[in-house]
């Protein structure tokens, strides 16, 4: 316990720390969200229907499936203290990495630095914070004006993603526009495809993070092992040359 | 509206009371940790305040995806759904998948929608509570040993999130052109309004770095993004009507 509340002084302490509160309230949220179905049917006094639950077991798996992938591919963005945060807060790809991107790069944090990591967590804490208050304050009026509340915004609510992404895409572009350039044109011929193809309902912004993801990732790899050969051959010309010098002198 | 008991509306008390607590744990354990390694209490307030504006739109359409699901699950469930894990597109499909989206749906569909949709986002949680550190262990080793190669990562998984997002907007709004699409919680999609929101969020963007280079104002750097979100979903709720008439 005493791991929890002391103030660490080393980086890899302060992680650890992060590892040890961010494992024990995944924990306790965990329970807490698998406690509601059971409460829910207690309240009730039904059973769920199991023939019906025995059919959502492909759709459960899928999402089982797409968690596990979304966990480990956010890892790398989300830090330590972002990754337990934004795994029991939710809405990681349209709001938690999109308002940490914003404050590192409002910052100018140096990527892979401790700095972007704090920054990170400590935008998706805020994040997380006033999201939760919002939807405490916003369900007083829902429960008096849910007609009219719904009929206003339920129509703009698709167009949020768009709204977010254009401007935080102008902001970021200069930094990744040469490893970016690959994903995106494969993915514009993944979704042109799809839609030809008359599959492109499945090519959900979600589908599309994950594709994206594969893409970026192969054509990265390709390009850091090309560079690194290109570095190995300049540095092999760099090492021959002194030895061909006085070969050259003969 | 269907029921809501009262021992729900506690539970879901309880989780946010515990995501706000864990919020702030991780808020005041960072903010001391910036402080260690020298970073100036300017930066820390900075961050903190761009956070706050910054979530303030985007939590709004989570408001009404309360408001959409509220007539099938009641109010309880869909807060507590939206509150932890959930997004609205999740949550419906499960709910969908479990015949629960419908005014006929009997309690123990209800029931199944809520195990349906408590069952398919735990993985993630899940992975955290077991094999994160493990993993990040792993990441932080390769980091120390060669920092360019987990840059690479890093910017390659940030990159293609960016490339996967704006196509998928860019070309579902494209086929989307005088073809509305309509989903299972009865929001309607078009794709003039999802291109025309776009542009306009990079046009403010521009204009806002504009103002910020050529006039100089550093201060707009803070508030560029809150206000291209804003702004282009006010042009949004201003095209709704233009394109449903």
């Amino acid at each position: 316990m005493k791991n929890l509340f002391y103030t660490p002084e080393k980086r890899d302490d302060y992680n650890n720390q992060m590892h040890s509160l961010g494992r024990l309230f995944t924990w306790i949220a965990l329970a807490m969200i698998v406690l509601v179905p059971v409460a829910y049917a207690l309240a009730a006094g039904k059973q769920p229907d199991w023939a019906l639950l025995a059919n959502c077991l492909p759709f459960i798996a899928g999402y089982w499936a797409i968690g596990l992938i979304e966990a480990v591919s956010y890892a790398p963005l989300l830090g330590t203290g972002g990754q337990y945060l934004s795994f029991i807060t939710g809405n990681i790809a349209n709001l938690k990495l999109p308002c940490a991107i914003n404050s590192q790069n409002v910052l100018k944090v140096e990527q892979g630095s401790e700095k972007q990591e704090i920054v990170t967590t400590i935008s998706i804490a805020v994040s997380s914070i006033v999201t939760t208050i919002i939807i405490l304050i916003g369900l007083i009026p829902l429960l008096i004006f849910q007609n009219e509340i719904v009929s206003v915004l339920k129509p703009i609510s698709p167009y949020v993603m768009p709204s977010i992404f254009g401007g935080l895409t102008m902001v970021v572009i200069a930094k990744y526009y040469k490893i970016a350039i690959i994903p995106f044109l494969g993915c514009i011929v993944v979704c042109v495809l799809g839609y030809s193809l008359g599959f492109g309902s499945s090519l959900s912004v979600a589908t599309m993070i994950i594709i994206g993801m594969v893409i970026s990732g192969i054509s990265t790899t390709l390009l850091y092992r090309a560079q690194k050969k290109k570095k190995a051959s300049l540095e092999s010309a760099k090492v021959m040359s002194p030895t061909d010098t006085p070969n050259e002198e003969k | 509206m269907k029921e809501s008991y009262v021992i729900i509306y506690i539970i879901g008390a309880i989780i946010a009371a515990m995501i706000i607590g864990m919020s702030v744990v991780f808020l005041v354990k960072a903010i001391k940790r910036a402080k260690a390694i020298g970073m100036d209490k300017k930066s820390i307030t900075e961050t903190v305040k761009n956070s706050a504006i910054f979530s303030i739109v985007p939590s709004i359409p989570i408001v009404v995806g309360i408001g959409i699901m509220m007539p099938y699950l009641g109010l309880a469930i869909p807060w507590i759904r939206l509150t932890v894990i959930g997004a609205l597109q999740y949550e419906v499909s499960a709910a969908f998948a479990a015949g629960a989206m419908s005014n006929t749906a009997t309690t123990s569909q209800i029931v199944t929608a809520i195990i349906v949709m408590t069952l398919s986002i735990i993985s993630g949680p899940l992975f955290n509570a077991i094999f994160y550190k493990k993993f990040q262990n792993k990441l932080a080793s390769i980091q120390e040993k060669n920092k360019h190669k987990m840059d690479s990562i890093t910017g390659a998984l940030l990159a293609g999130m960016l490339a996967g997002i704006i196509s998928a907007l860019i070309v579902g709004g494209a086929f989307g052109v005088g073809a509305p699409i309509t989903d299972t919680s009865g929001i309607t999609t078009y794709g003039e309004i999802t291109l025309i929101t776009l542009s306009t969020s990079v046009i403010i963007m521009l204009i806002c770095g504009a103002i910020m280079i050529l006039g100089k104002q550093k201060w707009i750097e803070s508030y560029a993004l809150p206000i291209s979100i804003l702004g282009s979903l006010l042009v949004a709720l201003a095209f709704v009507p233009v394109f449903a008439a």
